[in-house]
């Protein structure tokens, strides 16, 4: 290992590149995670990386790390072109990065962790040393000798950046790395990073959702949407509505257009391929007006869903706290918010994966016995889980069995499972929510991402629920499967289903919703009705900026 | 007989009994640590036991079948540690396939062929073998005997000193992280596999050409899962395993005794009482707390 | 549409191992497991080759002993009727998701307990046969459930504990054996008692079909035979099997489905069992052995019965076969070493057999992995970006 004393004297002069990609293509199948993307990240300088969930920035950190190989492109270190193969090549390059989930061994120490990864014979009095070294250049404290499960999150990351840093890195990647973090502890790392850059010369690239941070923080910004790079500017002449704006993107209006055709009623299915009546630009403010004009009134009815005061509490951890929502009939409601606030968990107990700490969920005015298997799907609520191959399908049964999985007393007669009956079911919902496959006895694995998710709205559905709660539905879906998922949630909506749709796609919920939560740190910290809500405001109110 | 004497021999009998679990032991405890719960560790002894008698007969050296049985546990170690962490066959079924394969061929060979009998010498301590009750059962004995003193500390060095040993662990807590921190997961359960494989080898040609100075079909007769046992038994941690072996041992050598000391005593629950120990520590004990968190998953990159 | 379909054509998807390894489509499982089969068997007939033997002659004499008269056929079935109905049980618990490998001592359980109950009560009349049957399967599968609850209570891994309670079954019953208040048997004058029970009574065997020197079928045939077809059709046609299914291919899939899942879960296991003790039952009442309950009476028809499981690739109708060719092999065993070749010839037959099946099915899944996605976890990136999107 090289100590930072040495690699100083090779310091290149300000603001060359550290790293600079051209060209860098990956796709997955018909989705497109990065799309010709240029980036120079310079010596001295923070680096902001912003876009939404599924905008392609993972995807190119991973590759920059070398746990993703990219299609095409170039990686050069200054001029020199470089592969990137696996971790310990980034590793060589001095790419570190600040990991969000997934890379401390709870079971470890402090100094074991940060270790992890090297060559050589183990020192433990150096490396504690080493660790109380860099703790104290940088302003971390830590105690090396702790087992990292004892640790606070904001500890655990005091910890991975004093790993990444006692390798010295020359390009340091943080992804979202204030999301665990408090006031304070975000505070503290900030003044980290400044060091890191301007006493050090090293080069930061920080991945976040928050606005304020990044104009705070960094020194240029690149905002990515749909894998490609769609705005780059120094941040001191930008502003965070101009950033949002660029996050969020300027087919806002396009989509829009379609909510507002959508709370017209449809007869029948419509191919979903077919492209949508020639959209005239609108703005997002009118298409919200649209929507919350076309929402039936919210008052004098019960709500169809009414979240009570839910508390959810995980190996210590509030995930949940108080949260309340209602959700009329014939209305969507957008919970709008970063990931990782909560969301996933609200979608796991909605899916009846877990039981809340306090609080009650009632349906249609009457509380679900939410200890008892499948109490919600009795009392209608149908639900798109976030990750259907975790919970909304079984991959590796067919078409058919998955669309009647829910309702398979409904094709059996004398105790058994009629094939007939079922095959009978999955051909009429496979014709009404156009499910592509090859066959309806062709397991769920081999369609496509956007069929696999029809099938499981069309399950849904076809049990006639009175509540349907989409979370992030159109993750991982190309353009046409998305606008065929909107319209058909509008379609649910329109026909008196009040939806809940859970997402961390501002242009989403923008279209979709007719009021909007936002969601942060497992509590609702506002509701807007759409008309109020640009996109402005809540891509400020969600990045912790008072809207 | 007095009672010293009795007491003397069992331990004696206690101790050569304990030896083939204390090498095995050491072996299965490293691959466990690493994530690997290797019920082929049957097959590893039973094989080295007969390659170690066969090898002896045909160099006429017993230390020549010792250094067989190693490097034959050593090839059971590599084949599971392919397919179960290269090829991704579940670890249980290349176990049972192993375990059946294993005793199915020694017994076919032992059954057409016949070795002379080669033991390894012994070694007896001077002054040290002097003391009562148990100077004999520890300072005479075969010399392989005087390799735990070597394998044990090693062992415990590899694990909890030595860079493999930290990646290991970390391999056997949490793959995924290990992954991302540039840890080849698979690489190193298939190499932790090694290592148990020639410890195994080791006990069980410790047990032929060491003990009984020949084969016999089904030779190590369950001893393998002795030793996973012991290993639960003994939280994950090496020095309560080895204590595991030793009551194990000492049990078997009580059952042993019984006749001799006229007992009429059911000798049923000294030999249940290694998987009745296991079973207990993980119902009664916070034992599970220690296991490995991933022991016995299999690691494929981007799952979870 | 938009979406293109990818994947297999319709038609090649296959039940496979479920749980145990990744489900391949197409056309490469099936010819990687006839290659697997040719290897086995060729790597057997060089074993035989170079210590002496002669190929030729040992499958002849796998045929004299096992299929050649009816003699050789009731031998044979008299074997596959426990191996099948181990197998079946090994695949309602495999189908669930949790890997049962405790059946040898299941079988000891069963036997156990068929034993006592046939015993102590030693009534006439085939009631008697029939309650021991009961006793059997309700011994077993509370013996088997007892690993389900461990699981549930302490989160004891199901493979571990089934596999140390074989041993401690094996304990109990050489206890039992051995105890003249419980089942010793009666000492007659001054002879010897051995570590076993008295017979059974007449009423308390199970009778075969056909005589002596033509085919006979035993009870327990038709017994493993029904239990197959039940389980098949259990297993595929009723709304209980599908959500047994769910549960094994993806249990939070099923919790969220609205499936009990630890309550079928440890159904799943008790019926597995039952089933292990049914074959033990069999094994003490039909003519294949001394009908007596001996310590070494399971004669690792447990461990053979769960590897034709792992043949049959969880299939109780695709076990049936299978197990008739572990019987085959069984009781033609006996016959080789009249060739000069070991019955334990066999047992590496079967071994290599188990692997010419159980490997190919995840090689070829992992080369397609391999294949489709380079260095990372392709078939699951493809499926699902940006759920990977969202971990890191």
């Amino acid at each position: 290992m090289t100590t930072v004393d040495e690699r100083a004297r090779e310091l290149t002069p300000p603001s060359t590149p550290a790293l600079r990609l051209r060209g860098i293509s990956k796709r997955y199948g018909p989705v497109v995670a990065a799309d010709n993307v240029d980036l120079d990240v310079n010596r001295g300088e923070i680096h902001g990386l912003l876009g939404e969930n599924g905008a392609g920035k993972s995807t190119l950190m991973k590759i920059l790390l070398g746990l993703v190989q990219r299609d095409s492109g170039t990686i050069m270190r200054g001029d020199t072109p470089v592969d990137v193969h696996d971790p310990q090549d980034a590793v060589a390059l001095g790419i570190g990065m600040v990991h969000q989930h997934f890379s401390l061994i709870d079971a470890l120490t402090v100094w074991e962790n940060v270790i992890l990864g090297d060559t050589g014979r183990i020192d433990r009095a150096a490396a504690c040393r080493q660790v109380e070294e860099v703790s104290r250049r940088y302003g971390l404290p830590i105690d090396p000798t702790a087992r990292v499960e004892r640790l606070s999150a904001g500890e655990r990351q005091r910890v991975e950046l004093i790993k990444c840093l006692r390798r010295d890195p020359s390009v340091l990647i943080l992804d979202e790395p204030t999301s665990v973090l408090t006031q304070a502890e975000s505070a503290e790392l900030f003044t980290v990073l400044r060091h890191v850059v301007r006493a050090e010369n090293r080069a930061v690239i920080l991945i976040s959702h928050k606005l304020a941070e990044i104009t705070a923080a960094t020194d240029q910004v690149t905002v990515l949407r749909k894998g490609k790079v769609v705005f780059h500017s120094a941040t001191s002449e930008t502003t965070p509505p101009e950033l949002a704006r660029q996050m969020v993107g300027r087919d806002v209006s396009l989509r829009a257009e379609g909510a507002a055709l959508g709370m017209l009623p449809v007869d029948g299915p419509v191919p979903s391929g077919e492209p949508p009546a020639e959209p005239p630009p609108e703005t997002p403010a009118e298409s919200a007006a649209a929507s919350s004009d076309a929402a039936p009134a919210t008052t004098g009815t019960a709500p169809a869903l009414r979240l009570r005061d839910l508390t959810v509490v995980i190996d210590g951890v509030t995930v949940l706290s108080d949260l309340s929502l209602d959700v009329a009939p014939g209305e969507i409601v957008g919970l709008y918010g970063v990931e990782g606030n909560g969301q996933s968990t609200l979608g796991d107990l909605l899916s009846g994966l877990i039981l809340p700490s306090s609080g009650a969920v009632e349906l249609a005015g009457r509380p679900v016995e939410l200890e008892r298997p499948g109490a919600l799907h009795r009392a209608g609520l149908g639900i798109i889980p976030e990750d259907r191959h975790s919970s909304g399908v079984v991959l590796d049964m067919s078409v058919a069995e998955n669309l009647v999985m829910k309702s398979i007393g409904d094709v059996s007669g004398r105790g058994f499972v009629s094939r007939r009956k079922m095959h009978a079911v999955a051909r009429r919902l496979a014709a009404e929510f156009n499910i592509v496959a090859p066959s309806l006895d062709a397991p769920v694995r081999s369609l496509s991402g956007g069929n696999q998710q029809r099938v499981v709205l069309a399950r849904e559905l076809s049990a006639g629920p009175g509540v349907l709660v989409a979370a992030q539905p159109t993750h991982g879906l190309d353009v046409g499967a998305i606008e065929d998922m909107y319209r058909r949630l509008r379609d649910a909506a329109s026909g008196g289903v009040a939806v809940l749709l859970i997402s961390t796609e501002l242009e989403e919920v923008m279209a979709l919703a007719s009021r909007i939560a936002v969601i942060c740190s497992g509590r609702i910290t506002g509701v807007l009705p759409a008309a109020e809500a640009t996109a402005e405001r809540l891509g400020m109110l969600v990045g912790g900026v008072a809207a | 007989m007095s009672a010293a004497d009795n007491i003397s021999t069992i331990l004696s009998s206690g101790i050569r009994l304990t030896v083939p679990l204390a090498f095995a032991a050491c072996g299965e405890y490293l691959a466990e640590r690493a994530g690997t719960m290797n019920i082929s560790l049957e097959a590893m002894m039973l094989g080295a036991a007969f390659g170690s008698v066969a090898t002896a007969s045909a160099t006429g050296s017993a230390t020549a079948g010792l250094v067989a049985g190693v490097l034959i546990g050593l090839l059971i170690g590599l084949v599971h540690g392919n397919l179960a962490h290269r090829l991704e066959v579940n670890t249980f079924v290349v176990g049972l396939v192993l375990n059946a394969l294993v005793l199915g061929l020694t017994s076919y060979l032992i059954t057409i062929s016949s070795f002379d009998s080669h033991q390894v010498s012994q070694v007896s301590v001077p002054w040290l073998r002097d003391i009562p009750l148990i100077g004999h059962p520890l300072f005479v004995e075969r010399w392989p005997v005087y390799l735990l003193l070597l394998v044990v500390p090693l062992t415990w060095w590899l694990v909890e000193r030595s860079r493999w040993g930290l990646e290991l662990r970390a391999v056997g807590e949490q793959p995924q992280a290990a992954d991302v921190t540039g840890i080849r997961v698979n690489l190193r359960r298939r190499q932790a596999l090694l290592w148990c494989g020639a410890l195994a080898g080791l006990g069980g040609a410790y047990l032929a050409v060491g003990e009984v100075g020949s084969f016999n079909q089904n030779m190590t007769a369950g001893r393998g899962y002795i030793v996973i046992a012991a290993v639960i038994f003994g939280a994950w941690r090496l020095g309560r395993t080895l204590l595991g072996c030793v009551l194990f041992g000492l049990a078997d050598a009580m059952r042993l005794a019984l006749p001799a000391l006229g007992l009429t005593m059911n000798s049923q629950l000294l030999v249940v009482a290694p998987y009745l120990l296991a079973l207990v520590a993980m119902l009664v004990f916070t034992t599970r707390n220690r296991e490995p968190k991933s022991l016995g998953q299999p690691f494929v990159r981007g799952s979870t | 549409m938009t979406a293109p379909s990818t994947g297999a054509p319709p038609g090649t998807g296959r039940r496979l191992l479920g749980l145990l390894t990744p489900r391949p489509y197409g056309w490469p499982t099936p010819v990687a497991t006839a290659v697997g089969v040719v290897v086995a068997l060729a790597l057997s007939s060089a074993l035989i080759t170079l210590t002496g033997g002669s190929p030729s002659a040992s499958v002849q004499a796998l045929f004299q002993g096992s299929m050649a008269d009816w003699t050789a056929w009731s031998s044979t079935l008299l074997y596959a009727a426990p191996l099948l109905l181990v197998a079946v049980g090994a695949c309602v618990s495999a189908r669930s998701g949790s890997f049962n490998i405790g059946q040898e001592g299941q079988v000891l359980i069963g036997a156990l307990a068929a034993a006592w109950v046939g015993l102590r009560l030693a009534i006439n009349g085939p009631v008697l046969i029939v309650i021991m049957l009961l006793a059997a399967a309700l011994a077993a599968g509370a013996w088997a459930g007892l690993s389900s609850l461990m699981h549930r209570l302490r989160g004891v891994n199901v493979v571990v504990s089934t596999m140390l309670m074989t041993f401690v079954a094996q304990q109990v019953v050489a206890y039992a054996v051995n105890m003249p208040w419980l089942l010793q048997e009666s000492r007659v004058g001054n002879a010897p008692v051995s570590p076993q029970s008295n017979p059974l009574p007449p009423s308390g065997l199970l009778g075969s079909f056909g005589e002596y020197p033509g085919l006979q079928i035993n009870g327990g045939l038709i017994l493993a035979v029904a239990a197959a077809v039940v389980i098949a059709v259990a297993i595929t046609r009723t709304p209980w099997g599908f959500r047994l299914t769910m549960l094994g291919r993806n249990p939070l899939a099923a919790k969220h489905a609205g499936v009990r899942v630890n309550a079928l879960g440890g159904a799943a296991l008790a019926i597995s069992g039952a089933l292990a003790g049914l074959a033990g039952a069999v094994l003490l009442a039909s003519p294949v052995g001394v009908n007596r309950l001996q310590p070494g009476m399971a004669m690792n028809i447990g461990w053979d019965g769960l590897l034709v499981a792992l043949v049959a690739r969880n299939r109780p109708l695709a076990a049936m076969p299978v197990a008739l060719l572990f019987g085959v092999l069984r009781s033609g065993g006996g016959f080789l070493a009249a060739t000069g070749v070991p019955s334990f010839l066999v047992d590496v037959v079967k071994a290599l057999l188990v692997l010419a099946f159980v490997a190919p099915p995840v090689v070829v899944a992992l080369a397609r992995r391999r294949r489709s996605g380079g260095r990372t976890a392709g078939a699951r990136q493809e499926a699902a970006p940006v759920a990977e999107e969202a971990i890191a």
